[in-house]
């Protein structure tokens, strides 16, 4: 009997949506196949993240960034030349109230030099706090209007204030979190959609967790996503992926631990960025259109994979 | 699976507004109907202009191009006993959102439409009948081997073939009604696509009681197989019911306001 090659068709395409302004844009998604499949040139943008308060971040960093760690415009700049990343993350930690409790004025002073100290496009992150993110994201698309940042990320709780102040009101695009949970990722992006905000503007921020650490599930929720986008051409699940996999990876044991807690496990930072680079290899074959990480080489190594699997 | 597929079924000449829009060529209140035909999630739009002995060809491309030139090439079926009709409407259809659909064959003086949609690579519904309603399933399914082969020989995929069992009205023939649920289960399990005029089986019933039958009928016939109908979108409870039998079927993912469409 003759072989008869069956494709599957699907009829959906991932919005392309532009971050960055200028000559700094970069586009993110657009495609119409699961990813590295298509021919219409898919390719994930890589992203190094930043912090205003990288005090626990692991010692390596102190070795590869000196006194720019004290200096977020500084750091941005040496993270971006040491990495070759397309794009930075900056995290405004220090905003939580449970921890330094920043003012919302200082973070936005450091969103806006960190903004002026690169020529690539930018992500802010509040602090995880829905209350104290929604002022801060809020201050953050105002002071860096027309700079088409993403807001990382409106959440239940927040979406209203983040959908409407950062997307409608300066032009921002907005993250939409969902914390592998693929109900609420459906859920939050036909709520912004009914506010109002345009699902060009919409990245979905779905989650992830260390390789090891109940990754199969992040890996199923994002396979689940894509094909309802794609397959079932699902217009509230079409919306590109972005994925932090930084935090994660850098706070479970087998990157935490020192070789005087583990000497059998060798050295620290290899370890490190083997977690990171595991965790985010299967982020982008998993159908993230933008990644990041928190260690240079770690963004150098997934950027030269994207390289050869594109070919 | 892929999801149900709603066929509306509101413009159609026997209502006394369209036939006379279509007299007048007027758009206004076809783009009307057509607006809350789709507003409402609807896939398909039926555009059934009659007998059309008279203007036919040229009454069938001025509609087809005034949906699709409006609603963003929505893909539309075909349906008048004129078929020549059809033949002009496919000629000027943009196929970007969909093949046409001719409506409709059946394995009876109706079975060119079957060639007709052959020789124009779009899709087929075909009446499981020959002569008024089947007596039976054995009947039913006669027809649909008969129509099935047919296209086949004419070169159509079977996934373009829609066949329709034939909903029989409860008011009149409540005891065959589960026959036709079998009927669906039957061709579904045959790997044949299936549609069909769900309001039928309603007719005659008060305006408040149709939406009940209509949507439980629907949920047990998509429990069924049934894979598409041509129906009323207008009708909220109908399809609230498609929805969360797609929904139950795993055919479109959960969230919480997915029934605010």
């Amino acid at each position: 009997m003759p072989y008869k090659r069956t494709e599957q068709k699907f009829n959906g395409k991932i919005n392309v949506c532009e971050i960055g302004a200028g000559d700094a844009a970069i586009s993110i998604g657009g495609e119409k196949t699961l990813p590295f499949l298509g021919d219409e040139g898919f390719k994930t943008a890589v992203g190094i993240a930043i912090s205003d308060a990288p005090e626990d971040w692991a010692d390596c960093f102190k070795t590869i960034y000196g006194d720019d760690l004290k200096n977020p415009a500084a750091f941005a700049k040496a993270a971006v030349e040491k990495s070759g990343a397309d794009f930075i993350l900056v995290k405004l930690a220090s905003a939580d109230p449970n921890g330094a409790d920043n003012s919302v004025e200082n973070c936005v002073a450091t969103a806006v030099a960190v903004e002026a100290a690169v020529e690539v496009p930018v992500v802010i992150e509040g602090c995880k706090n829905a209350e104290k993110d929604a002022k801060l994201l809020e201050a953050v698309a105002k002071a860096l209007e027309n700079k088409n940042v993403v807001l990382f990320s409106a959440v239940e709780d927040n979406y209203k204030t983040i959908g409407a102040a950062g997307a409608m009101a300066y032009g921002q695009k907005v993250s939409a979190e969902s914390a592998v949970d693929i109900n609420l990722a459906k859920q939050l992006n036909i709520l912004l959609t009914q506010l109002g905000v345009k699902s060009q503007d919409i990245v979905m921020d779905v989650g992830s967790a260390a390789a090891g650490y109940g990754f199969e599930y992040v890996a199923s929720t994002m396979d689940r996503i894509r094909l309802a986008g794609l397959g079932q051409n699902d217009e509230s699940l079409q919306m590109p992926i972005i994925t932090d996999v930084s935090s994660d990876s850098w706070s479970v044991k087998e990157s935490v631990f020192t070789e005087a807690e583990a000497p059998e496990w060798g050295n620290l930072e290899a370890r490190g960025i083997g977690m990171e680079v595991t965790t985010a290899a299967a982020c982008v074959v998993g159908g993230s259109n933008a990644i990041i990480v928190r260690h240079p080489e770690s963004a150098k190594t997934i950027k030269s994979m994207i390289a050869g699997l594109i070919g | 699976m892929s999801k149900f597929m709603v066929i509306g079924e509101r413009i159609h000449c026997i209502s006394p507004a369209i036939r006379q829009a279509f007299a007048d060529r007027n758009p206004d209140p076809i783009l009307l109907r057509a607006k809350e035909q789709l507003t409402a999630g609807a896939d398909y739009l039926d555009l059934n202009i009659g007998p059309a002995e008279r203007d036919g060809e040229d009454l069938m491309q001025w509609g087809v191009k005034l949906l699709q030139e409006n609603f963003d090439n929505v893909p539309l079926a075909l349906d008048t006993a004129n078929m020549k009709a059809i033949e002009a409407g496919i000629k000027v259809y943009n196929r970007a959102k969909g093949k046409p659909i001719v409506n409709s064959a059946d394995a009876g003086d109706r079975i060119g439409y079957l060639d007709l949609a052959a020789a124009n690579d779009a899709m087929c519904i075909a009446l499981c009948s020959k002569e008024g309603v089947p007596a039976d399933n054995d009947e039913r399914i006669m027809y649909c081997s008969e129509l099935l082969e047919r296209g086949m020989e004419h070169g159509m995929e079977p996934t373009d073939m829609l066949f329709d069992p034939l909903f029989i009205v409860i008011k009149g023939m409540q005891d065959k009604l589960m026959d036709v649920l079998e009927a669906i289960q039957m061709i579904t399990d045959m790997g044949l696509l299936t549609t069909g005029g769900l309001s039928n089986v309603s007719n005659g019933a008060p305006k408040h009681i149709r939406p009940l039958l209509d949507s439980a009928t629907i949920a047990m016939a998509i429990q069924c197989g049934f894979s598409s109908a041509i129906v009323n979108p207008c009708d909220r409870r109908l399809m609230e019911t498609v929805v969360a039998c797609d929904i139950i079927k795993n055919n479109i993912l959960y969230a919480d306001s997915v029934l605010e469409f």
